[in-house]
C-alpha cells in the first residue's frame, strides 16, 4: 500500500516546489505553454472525433458477423433438408432395384424391422422419459456430478431393457454414437449437452421401465440417486418423437446377387 | 488564460482540421490523454499554491504521456497491454482525482 500512499500523498510533480524554491522565473516561455495547450485540446478532440467515428464501423462489424453466422445457419438447414430428400431417394431407389419377388420383400421386411433400431429413421411411439441431473451439492472438480460412464451404463441398460430408440437430449442413439468428455461438458456425438440430460426411450412400455429398474444400470442410477443425490426421475410417456441420427450415412452399396 | 485559450483553439484546431492519427499510435492515444489530463490538474494545482513554472509544466507533460505510452507499448509486445493499460489509468485517476479534490478545496473553500 506505500505505492497508493505515495500517489495519494504526491499527486503534484515536487519539481514545481522545487524549481519555485530555486526562484528563476522566465517569461519568454509562455508561448511553449500555448504550444503545449493547442497540442493537448487537439488531442482530445481528435481521440473525441475518432471514438464517435470508430462507433458504427464496430456497429457494421457486428451485424456483418451476425449476417454470417445466420447465413450459414440456413446454408446448413439447407443440406439437412437436401440429406433428407436424398435419404428419401435411396430408400426409393433401393424398392425400385429390389423389384417384387419374394426374396425382395423378405429383404425389404427386414430392412423395415432394422431401420429404426440402428437409428436410420425416425421413431415415434410410447416409451420412457428419464431425466437426470447433477446432484445440488456438485462441486466444480466432478463430485457428484453425472459423467459420461453414468450416460454410458443409462443407454446401455435402456437397450438392454428392450428399447427400440434412445436419445439424449434429442440425440439420437445409433451404435456408432459416442458418449464422452469433452472439457466440462459430456458429447454425444460430438455435440455438447446442457444439463438437465432427457434421455428418451421407445419401447413397449409395460415392460422397459420395470426392466430397466432391474437391471444393472438401473442399480447403478438407484445408487447414485439414493448416495450421490443426484436427479434420477423416470416415467412413462405416451408418445415421444425421436429424430433420425444426422450422422448415418450409406457408406456402402451393391447390387444384390440373387 | 494562455492556457486555456490555447486549449480551446486546439479543440477547434482539432475538429476542424480532423488530423489522421496514424494505426500505430491509435491504441497510445487514450493513454496519452489520460496521461495529459493528469499533468494538466497537477499543473493547475501547482498554480493555484503559487509554484507552477512553464518549464516544468512542459517537461512533466511530455515525460507523462511519452512514459505512458511507453508502457502500453512495453505490455503490448509482452502480451499484457490492456491490463498495463488498466494499471496507468488507475494510477493516473488517483492522481487526477487527488488534485481536483484539492484544486476544490482550494477554490471553494470546501
Amino acid at each position: 500500500m506505500d505505492l497508493l500512499n505515495q500517489i495519494i500523498r504526491h499527486p503534484v510533480d515536487p519539481d514545481y516546489a522545487l524549481v519555485a524554491a530555486r526562484g528563476n522565473e522566465s517569461a519568454n516561455r509562455r508561448w511553449t505553454l500555448a504550444l503545449l495547450a493547442v497540442i493537448i485540446g487537439s488531442l482530445f478532440a481528435v481521440a473525441a472525433l475518432q471514438t464517435t467515428r470508430a462507433a458504427p464501423a464496430l456497429q457494421l462489424e457486428r451485424t456483418e458477423l451476425i449476417n454470417r453466422v445466420q447465413n450459414a445457419e440456413r446454408a446448413q438447414d439447407e443440406l439437412q433438408g437436401r440429406v433428407a430428400s436424398l435419404s428419401q431417394e435411396i430408400a426409393t431407389l433401393r424398392a425400385a432395384a429390389l423389384g417384387d419377388d419374394d426374396a425382395a420383400r423378405a429383404l425389404e421386411e427386414r430392412i423395415d424391422a432394422l431401420d429404426p433400431v440402428v437409428g436410420n429413421v425416425p421413431v415415434s411411439g410410447p416409451g420412457v422419459l428419464i431425466v437426470v441431473d447433477d446432484s445440488p451439492s456438485a462441486t466444480a472438480d466432478g463430485r457428484d456430478r453425472v459423467l459420461d460412464i453414468d450416460l454410458q451404463v443409462l443407454a446401455n441398460g435402456l437397450w438392454e431393457a428392450g428399447a427400440e430408440a434412445v436419445s439424449i437430449n434429442g440425440h439420437r442413439l445409433s451404435s456408432l454414437t459416442a458418449i464422452r468428455s469433452a472439457g466440462d461438458a459430456i458429447t454425444v456425438d460430438y455435440r455438447s449437452l446442457t444439463r438437465p440430460y432427457r434421455v428418451e426411450a421407445v419401447g413397449d412400455v409395460r415392460a422397459l421401465q420395470a426392466r430397466f429398474v432391474e437391471s444393472s444400470a438401473g442399480a447403478w442410477w438407484n445408487d447414485l440417486a439414493q448416495n450421490r443425490r443426484m436427479r434420477y426421475e423416470i416415467s412413462d410417456v405416451k408418445q415421444l418423437d425421436l429424430a433420425a441420427d444426422p450422422g448415418m450415412v450409406l457408406r456402402h452399396a451393391g447390387k444384390a446377387t440373387s | 488564460m494562455i492556457p486555456l485559450l490555447g486549449l480551446l483553439a486546439g479543440i477547434v484546431l482539432g475538429i476542424v482540421l480532423e488530423p489522421s492519427i496514424p494505426q500505430i499510435l491509435q491504441p497510445y492515444l487514450p493513454i496519452a490523454i489520460v496521461a495529459a489530463m493528469d499533468a494538466l490538474f497537477g499543473a493547475f494545482r501547482a498554480y493555484l499554491e503559487g509554484t507552477f513554472t512553464d518549464r516544468v509544466f512542459v517537461v512533466s507533460f511530455i515525460s507523462n504521456v511519452l512514459i505512458a505510452a511507453v508502457i502500453v507499448y512495453v505490455g503490448d509486445q509482452i502480451g499484457v497491454g490492456s491490463q498495463l493499460a488498466t494499471a496507468v489509468v488507475v494510477v493516473l485517476g488517483i492522481r487526477i482525482f487527488t488534485n481536483a479534490a484539492a484544486i476544490r478545496r482550494a477554490l471553494f473553500h470546501a
